[in-house]
């Protein structure tokens, strides 16, 4: 039996304090706050909010691929997101019926379609500059929105798609009362949710962790270099780009599951999609996948709490009325907020968090 | 007249995470060449470079007549009197032999158009293909090009990265001839691995090894120090 | 096989392509609709130029990438939609005179709150994102939100009516073909804007060393130029490019709205694709075929006109990545 090498120890070494780690007990203790707050706080605005949270969380961890692990930026996320959301509407409201097997195939669908432009993508991401692949794929998506009004005989339009859950997740199931919460469609619509995105947030993990992801981390940190090493870039990158492509679809069918209603501004929308998970995954901090989750909650949070905000301070300074009007305008607080981060918190509040715990160590170790 | 014109004291010089200069410290006096020799990833460049601004010192001083520059910008330095010619000779390809030349002077008034007369009379060529594009000369012209942009204003210091790489030998020669010419009126400090070169025009030698000086001296006493030329710059008598 | 070709009889290839280009369109269209379709195509293609040319120069100085560029044309077409409010008269009135006193007003007014409006976000902000694209383009993303966010607070978010100079709506009436005035004075525009920037560029000192900074940034410094004055000034000057374009314009269409720049940004882009970074000449040669292809496709087959654009740029892409005319980089 062959010595274990120095790395096999390490990594042996590395998978035992994970599981003693202060990080690990954190993460435990959120899954178990996401699982009980249906019971502890039924209210609709609060497991509204920590369903948005889950979801967008999930979704910017997958923009994070992209983005923090790929090192590409792509305007087109929102419109995955969309995609994904129109294709579970199409399955089974416009153009069939609420059913399990309906559902199932929205969501492979969405996968599909997502995969093929994923790599029409990754193509592109190839031959351009960065900033011009930025500028095309927010072309593409504000194309994306545009088509989704225009052509309302077959999407629906302005007006958007309403839809019913089959089964479980329907409004009108109930499976009786447990421990003082009625078990409605839309508690089980909420536990499917978070199992689910858990799962993918899982998979996101793994597909960091693994070989793959080290290889990719390689790419984007020096192309040339991993080149010269004999590793085909282009096709880790599509790998990796459909990747998160697809999760985003994914997500995107789970929200329409959830909202129960798509249309264009809300689910395509760049300006409502796509910036808030910019600013998340710059909160949060890029190339951390957990920085969806600090990002997500914030900016949720901040946008439930903004009307009450704008009232305090008309309450506070009600004669300022150039303020009012600045307040009103939440996109221009976003933007300003926005640039704070990128100028004064480029790597978030996790990637800041890990930077800290890594000079720590220095010094101790 | 001995006046030490530059004067490194225990430089640091960081690229990224990479401590390339670990505290090296040279001087250079007027009326002589100075030379950095060493070993290919040595720390050369990243001198010179560090000296003209271009990379930042997180440690030590550098004074230029006795002016301390190393929070300067490079362009604040470069008008103090400096000159610098980076390995790749810096030339602008789609700009012209003129029009190159016209970019390097600060000033173009009488003193500055006559400095324009004698460095072009040091380098004939340049005058022959003063419309020419000067992508279009070859290597050896565009080494003239580079050294004649760098001591055409008032320079009092001149900092030349590798000047003989790629150069057949008769064009070395001429640049030793230069280079002869330009020490009359300014501190040369040189970097050169071609020791041939080094050796000739070479007044005082710094040997670098690692990003520090390991040792330092009169160009004659390492000509004749086959020891110090075999271990740090892997010369042996059969190849001098 | 197609990208050595091209090498080969680049110059060759694109001066035959473009007069195919150019003369194609004759087959399904009339003679004097032909002329119409050009002239609006000119001028579309130098208004956009304005904006083009400004992106690629401060690409190509400053390894920056300005997504920020088209509300910076908002803007100025805000600026001079309120000069003319405010000189109404002079807009209203029917003499070449007051038209032209009112309209360089307008454009003297507009660059210069634009250009200030630059260098604000050239100091402030992108400065310290200098080398990382990443975050440049994240920055100007956002400071694209803000500047438009501000236009609805400065001037209202309703989309206003730009009035047009009496005496440029009128048309000229050449041997029965109606050439409309005010899209000549565009074009003129165009021209003289290009005609200033080469020549500052070629005969200039400041141009040299701008052309030289494009190819080597830092050896420009090390040679006593404070190339940091100089990156703010060309972003100053970039951005009061996009001013002049956003006020011709919205003199062009009639109209001024918050989000005017986005179109904009994306054809100016398209066009520095094809032209080539840090190109002037190659901004105005790829304006131009965006603004003739656009117009001459907008009346053939109508709701391809957006995509022929993005079609021309994906060929671009395929067969010569780095423009028509590559310059330095």
């Amino acid at each position: 039996m062959a010595e274990p090498t120095p790395v096999q120890i390490f990594h042996t070494e590395e998978k035992r304090m994970q599981y003693r780690s202060s990080g690990f007990f954190l993460r435990v203790g959120l899954l178990v706050l996401f699982l009980v707050v249906p019971f502890l706080f039924p209210s609709f605005k609060t497991v509204d909010l920590a369903m948005q949270i889950i979801m967008f969380a999930t979704l910017v961890a997958s923009f994070d691929i992209l983005l923090g692990y790929t090192g590409i930026l792509s305007f087109g996320h929102g419109m995955f997101f969309g995609i994904g959301a129109y294709c579970v509407a199409f399955l089974i409201g416009k153009y069939g019926m609420p059913s399990y097997f309906n559902l199932a195939l929205g969501f492979i669908t969405a996968a599909v379609v997502a995969s093929a432009l994923a790599l029409l993508i990754s193509f592109l991401s190839l031959r351009v500059k960065a900033i011009f692949f930025a500028m095309i794929t927010l072309a593409i998506a504000e194309l994306a929105i545009v088509l989704a009004t225009k052509l309302s005989g077959f999407s629906g339009g302005e007006d958007g798609i309403s839809i019913f859950m089959p089964g479980i997740f329907a409004v009108s199931f109930t499976l009786g009362d447990l421990m003082g919460l009625e078990i409605t469609g839309r508690v089980v619509t909420y536990y499917f949710i978070l199992l689910f995105c858990l799962g993918l947030f899982l998979a996101m993990l793994r597909f960091t962790h693994s070989p793959l992801g080290r290889v990719l981390q390689a790419i984007r940190d020096n192309t040339q270099r991993a080149e010269a090493l004999g590793y085909k870039t282009f096709l880790f990158q599509a790998i990796s780009i459909t990747f998160g492509c697809v999760v985003a679809s994914i997500i995107g069918g789970l929200y329409a599951m959830w909202v129960a209603y798509v249309n264009p501004e809300s689910c395509l929308g760049v300006l409502t999609i796509m910036l808030d998970v910019l600013l998340m995954v710059i909160i949060g901090g890029m190339g951390t996948l957990y920085g969806g989750i600090v990002g997500a909650a914030f900016l949720k949070i901040s946008q439930t709490f903004l009307p009450d905000l704008q009232n305090l301070a008309k309450g506070l300074l009600p004669h300022a009325e150039f303020l009012h009007n600045i307040l009103e305008r939440w996109l221009l607080l976003f933007g300003i907020l926005f640039i704070l981060v990128v100028v004064f918190f480029p790597k978030g509040v996790i990637g800041s968090v890990r930077d800290y715990m890594a000079g720590r160590n220095r010094v101790l170790g | 007249m001995n006046d030490i014109i530059l004067k490194v004291e225990g430089a640091h010089t960081f690229i990224g995470q990479h401590h390339i200069l670990q505290g090296i410290s040279f001087e250079s006096k007027a009326d002589a060449v100075t030379v950095l020799i060493g070993r290919n990833g040595a720390g050369k460049s990243t001198a010179l470079r560090t000296v003209i601004g271009l990379l930042p010192s997180s440690e030590g001083r550098i004074l230029f007549k006795g002016i301390e520059i190393q929070n300067k910008k490079p362009y604040q330095i470069a008008r103090m009197g400096i000159g610098y010619v980076p390995e790749n000779m810096g030339i602008f390809a789609e700009l012209t032999v003129e029009e190159n030349m016209r970019v390097a002077m600060l000033v173009e008034d009488g003193p500055a158009a006559q400095r324009l007369e004698r460095t072009l009379d040091m380098f004939a060529d340049l005058r022959k293909f003063w419309k020419a594009k000067a992508g279009n000369l070859s290597g050896g012209q565009k080494q003239m090009l580079a050294i004649a942009r760098a001591i055409v204003n008032e320079t009092s210091l001149l900092l030349i990265d590798e000047p003989s790489k790629g150069l057949a030998p008769i064009l070395v020669d001429a640049l030793i001839e230069a280079i002869n010419q330009i020490k009359e009126h300014s501190v040369v400090v040189l970097v050169e691995q071609n020791f041939f070169m080094a050796s000739t025009v070479g007044d005082y030698f710094y040997i670098l090894d690692d990003g520090m000086v390991v040792h330092s001296g009169l160009m004659e006493e390492l000509v004749r120090d086959e020891e110090l030329k075999r271990r740090y710059l892997g010369i042996s008598k059969a190849e001098d | 096989m197609a990208e050595t070709m091209f090498r080969r009889w680049g110059r060759e290839l694109t001066i035959a392509g473009a007069i195919v280009l150019f003369l194609l369109p004759l087959i399904g269209i009339p003679g004097k609709t032909y002329l119409t379709l050009t002239i609006a195509g000119l001028a579309m293609g130098m208004l956009v130029f304005l904006v083009a040319s400004g992106v690629s120069i401060i690409f190509g100085l400053m390894d920056v990438l300005n997504f920020a560029h088209g509300a910076l044309f908002a803007w100025g077409a805000y600026v001079g939609f309120t000069v003319f409010k405010h000189l109404m008269n002079w807009v209203e009135a029917d003499s070449v005179l007051q038209n032209l006193a009112v309209f360089f007003i307008a454009i003297v007014a507009a660059m210069l709150v634009v250009a200030l409006l630059g260098i604000v976000l050239e100091r402030v902000i992108v400065r310290r994102v200098y080398g990382f694209h990443l975050f440049q383009i994240l920055i100007t993303f956002g400071a694209t939100i803000v500047l438009v966010e501000l236009i609805r607070v400065f001037w209202g978010p309703n989309d206003e009516v730009m009035t047009v100079p009496l005496t440029f709506s009128r048309n000229w009436d050449i041997m029965d073909i109606v050439v409309y005035r005010y899209r000549v004075i565009c074009i003129v525009i165009g021209l003289i804007v290009y005609g200033v920037i080469q020549l500052i560029l070629k005969k200039t000192k400041l141009g040299m060393i701008v052309r030289a900074g494009v190819e080597d940034r830092e050896m420009v410094q090390a040679m006593g130029h404070n190339i940091f004055l100089l990156f703010t000034g060309v972003f100053a000057v970039g951005a009061g490019l996009a001013a002049l374009g956003g006020l011709a314009m919205s003199i062009f269409s009639l109209q001024v709205y918050p989000d005017m720049g986005g179109t904009y940004l994306l054809f100016a882009f398209i066009v520095v694709i094809i032209g080539g970074l840090g190109s002037v000449t190659g901004s105005l040669v790829g304006a131009l075929i965006v603004g003739l292809a656009y117009n001459y496709v907008a009346y053939l087959v109508p709701w391809a006109a957006a995509g022929v654009n993005i079609m021309i740029m994906i060929i671009i892409l395929l067969i010569r990545p780095t423009g028509l005319f590559p310059a330095g980089k």
